[in-house]
């Protein structure tokens, strides 16, 4: 199958009704045009307020992938548009969370916007046409060379009032974002990861350097709109003592049931009925190669 | 004149009986002729036999003598007929007389200077000259432990080629001292649990592994142990049955494994390198020999780096799994060799072996991806436990030594006597169908409840379920009760294998 899709491409010249405001912000950078397909109308009513960006590693832990969903469903069923980049991993993640939530979402391509890229998200690039918007500086079937990238970051600094980070390692195209963003005087926030994660280096590098801190969608939303507008936080069942220990190990970083079973001080046997029902209630998730971690599930009083 | 000596050909581990005719004719030319579908190691035999002869004191016909090994159509491959072809000439040169070689089989390898080299598959040849109601069978010194385990055949054993003279003579070498198998209360051989440092979850895995015979897949960066207790896993096998020690036995004969004199009954450990073909690990070749699967028959075959395996290889193991036996099917006829053996595969979380979570894994995102995506399709639906280890704690290492494999094995043998009073002897968990899966199951409310969650709110796919419920039968079986309840439902889900995201 051919990567160029064949479908209706629109086009915004600068200067034309409908070019999103916030891109004049880049000056000489803005881009001439934008060429998009899906929804026009989303991206003619773009408004920089109202509008993140998250991006990150295209190599993300299986903790990265759950934040950044997380993010993308609540900050679009907020009601934010979400921009990102749908590279593999984070940005992929971001789009899927946030039409898992019905949201708006747009979608900045290195390539031109009916070229997809990368190949395997070609289920994902036909549904954010079909409910959201793809767009890109470059003219409809141009196939992304090097260079595309770090020049389509500017664009998506630039659409979004704030620039989140999920995971980034040093150096990476999520941190050209970041500068391009605080070029802008644009808002970056950064999500903390572990600091021993190669993929953390670069967002816990940006908090260092006095980024906003990202816990959940939470903090987005009190951080754009103002204190404890809605309430995002999802909790679970209640949890017993022993339930608890063994959630809080998993939340320390044990992530085989051995593992759990020395840092909760139960047995091996105990600890694997613990993860299951844990994993029943929804509190803890296991990857494809058996490995446990905690949920954004919060249990009742946490 | 014409004379017949009886030998047998090796197909996989089977063999069957091949009349070696040998006739001199007392004029023409000086020439040896072989006919009768040899290989090359047979047709070489003629230079084998001349030399093995004249060094051995007899004389060498010399006239026009022509060999035929019967049946025609049946391909000979190997050196064994080399003894048999011997025979046959003296017969035909009247250095024999008939009734020396009346009812004996001969199996053996000549050197040129007349000792008798060992022959793989002298076990199956004694049990078929049992079975052909021959008289004796003579083998190479060396294969007479392995031909005297059985009964009712007496085997003469060869050290030399002019000890054919002694044939059907007083003066004919005494059988070996009849070997008795010592398997009842056998204590476990090789390597014990006990060197397995920490890892109380592994330690549950492997041994519930071992009560069903369920196979297995460990998963765990380099270094966290996982060959070691692969390796530590017939150590809690139960001992095997005298007729399963046979057919152990029977499979390392055909290899050759025997013939070196030692006949140490116990269960096999296999595990081959992942670059292994798809006819080394199955069987194959012409004539068939036996693949890996065969060779770890009764016992353990071990699949390091299971993602690096072949996509051809690992497909080829579904059946042997499903069905205990291999078919090779040849253009001569097909022959079947057993492979009733327990699945432990082992793989790294990703190419480099370091892990995603670790945070220090340097794998490029596709090659990660496509690395999980085989390994979760490897056999998928043919390995019942999964489970993840870490590398052990520094504290775990300094603990003293773990449970040993005897009393591991003490619980493994009551769980396996449960099963059998259920499905039948020989028979366990890891092999029950449908119906006698849902019939055994025997789930308590609360465990019922739990599986129902299990498969609303984790997507268990059909098979996932029913593997959940298998599991969950031996962790019952293991802890003696008689209703599988929500904890051993809990834990077998904890133990399932996990798709691919």
């Amino acid at each position: 199958m051919s990567a160029v899709r064949d479908q209706p491409v629109w086009r915004i010249t600068r200067g034309e009704a409908g070019y999103p405001a916030a891109l004049l912000d880049l000056g000489d950078d803005a881009p001439n045009a934008l060429h998009g397909c899906g929804s026009q109308r989303l991206v003619h009513e773009l408004d920089r307020e109202s509008t993140v960006t998250i991006v990150g590693s295209r190599h993300p832990s299986a903790y990265g992938l759950e934040v950044a969903e997380e993010l993308g469903h609540l900050l679009g069923a907020a009601g934010l548009v979400v921009v990102s980049g749908m590279a593999l991993g984070i940005d992929a993640a971001v789009h899927r969370g946030v039409l898992a939530g019905n949201g708006a979402t747009v979608a900045v391509l290195g390539g031109g916007p009916d070229f997809i890229y990368p190949r395997s998200e070609r289920q994902l690039y036909e549904r954010v046409v079909a409910k959201g918007a793809v767009v890109s500086e470059v003219p409809p079937g141009t196939a992304p060379g090097p260079g595309c990238f770090p020049k389509r970051n500017r664009i998506m600094a630039a659409l979004a009032t704030m620039t989140i980070v999920v995971e980034a390692a040093e150096p990476s195209g999520s941190l050209i974002t970041t500068r391009w963003a605080y070029k802008l005087g644009r808002d970056v926030g950064a999500v903390p990861g572990r600091v021993t994660s190669r993929v953390a280096r670069g967002t816990n590098g940006l908090l260092a350097d006095g980024a906003a801190v990202v816990r959940d969608a939470q903090d987005v939303l009190d951080l754009l709109l103002g204190v404890g507008v809605t309430d995002t936080r999802r909790e679970g069942p209640p949890l017993e003592p022993e339930l608890t220990r063994v959630a809080d190990a998993v939340d320390g970083g044990a992530a085989t049931p051995d593992g759990v079973a020395g840092a909760a001080g139960v047995e091996a046997s105990e600890a694997a009925v613990a993860l299951a029902r844990l994993e029943l209630m929804g509190y803890v998730r296991v990857d494809g190669a058996g490995r446990y971690e905690r949920t954004a599930l919060s249990a009742p009083g946490e | 004149m014409l004379a017949t000596a009886r030998t047998f050909s090796l197909l996989g581990i089977e063999v069957r009986e091949v009349e070696v005719e040998v006739d001199v004719c007392n004029y023409g030319l000086k020439t040896f002729s072989l006919v009768g579908l040899p290989d090359t190691a047979v047709r070489e035999s003629r230079e084998r036999v001349r030399a093995a002869l004249e060094n051995s004191g007899f004389d060498y016909p010399q006239h026009r003598i022509t060999a035929n090994l019967a049946p025609a159509d049946l391909p000979k491959a190997g050196p064994s007929f080399d003894l048999a072809i011997a025979a046959g000439l003296l017969g035909a040169s009247k250095q024999l007389k008939p009734e020396q070689l009346a009812g004996v089989m001969l199996a053996g390898e000549l050197a040129l200077d007349g000792s008798i080299r060992p022959v793989p598959g002298a076990l199956a040849m004694a049990e078929a000259a049992r079975s052909l109601e021959a008289r004796a069978i003579a083998v190479p010194v060396a294969n007479a432990a392995e031909a005297a385990l059985v009964q009712g055949v007496r085997v003469v054993p060869l050290e030399r080629l002019e000890q054919l003279k002694q044939l059907g003579t007083d003066e004919e070498p005494a059988p070996p001292e009849a070997f008795e198998l010592s398997l009842n209360g056998a204590a476990p051989t090789g390597s014990d649990l006990a060197d397995l440092r920490g890892q109380p979850y592994l330690r549950d895995a492997l041994e519930i592994a071992a009560a069903g015979g369920h196979s297995l897949l460990i998963i765990g960066p380099p270094g966290a142990g996982k060959s070691l207790a692969a390796r530590r896993l017939p150590s809690i096998l139960p001992p095997l049955t005298r007729s399963d020690a046979m057919e152990v036995l029977r499979v390392a004969s055909a290899c050759g494994f025997l013939s070196r004199g030692h006949l140490a009954v116990r269960r096999p450990f296999r595990a081959p390198h992942h670059t292994i073909s798809t006819a080394g690990l199955v069987g194959g070749g012409s004539p068939p020999r036996p693949g890996e699967v065969t060779l770890a028959h009764r016992g353990v075959l071990f699949l390091d780096e299971l993602g690096e395996f072949t996509r051809e290889a690992l497909e080829a193991l579904r059946q042997p799994l499903e069905e205990g036996r291999v078919a090779i099917t040849r253009a001569r006829g097909a022959v079947e060799l057993p492979c009733r053996f327990m699945l432990v595969a082992a793989s790294n979380p990703c190419p480099c072996g370091r892990g995603e979570e670790s945070g220090e894994c340097e794998c490029r995102p596709a090659s990660a991806r496509r690395y999980r995506a085989k390994l979760s399709g490897a056999l998928a639906d043919r390995i019942d436990i999964s489970v993840a280890v870490d590398r052990p704690t520094a504290k775990e290492m300094g603990a003293g030594r773990g449970v040993d494999s005897a009393s591991v094995r003490a619980r493994v043998v009551a769980a396996r006597e449960r099963q059998e009073l259920r499905l039948g002897a020989g028979r366990c968990n890891a092999d029950m169908d449908l119906a006698e899966l849902r019939s055994a199951a025997q789930l308590s409310r609360e465990a019922r409840r739990t599986l129902a969650r299990g498969h609303a709110q984790l997507g268990l796919s059909g098979r996932g379920y029913d593997r959940v419920l298998r599991v969950s039968r031996t962790i019952a079986d293991l802890a003696e009760a008689e209703r599988v309840e929500a904890e051993h439902v809990a834990r077998a889900i904890s133990l399932r294998r996990r798709g691919n995201e």
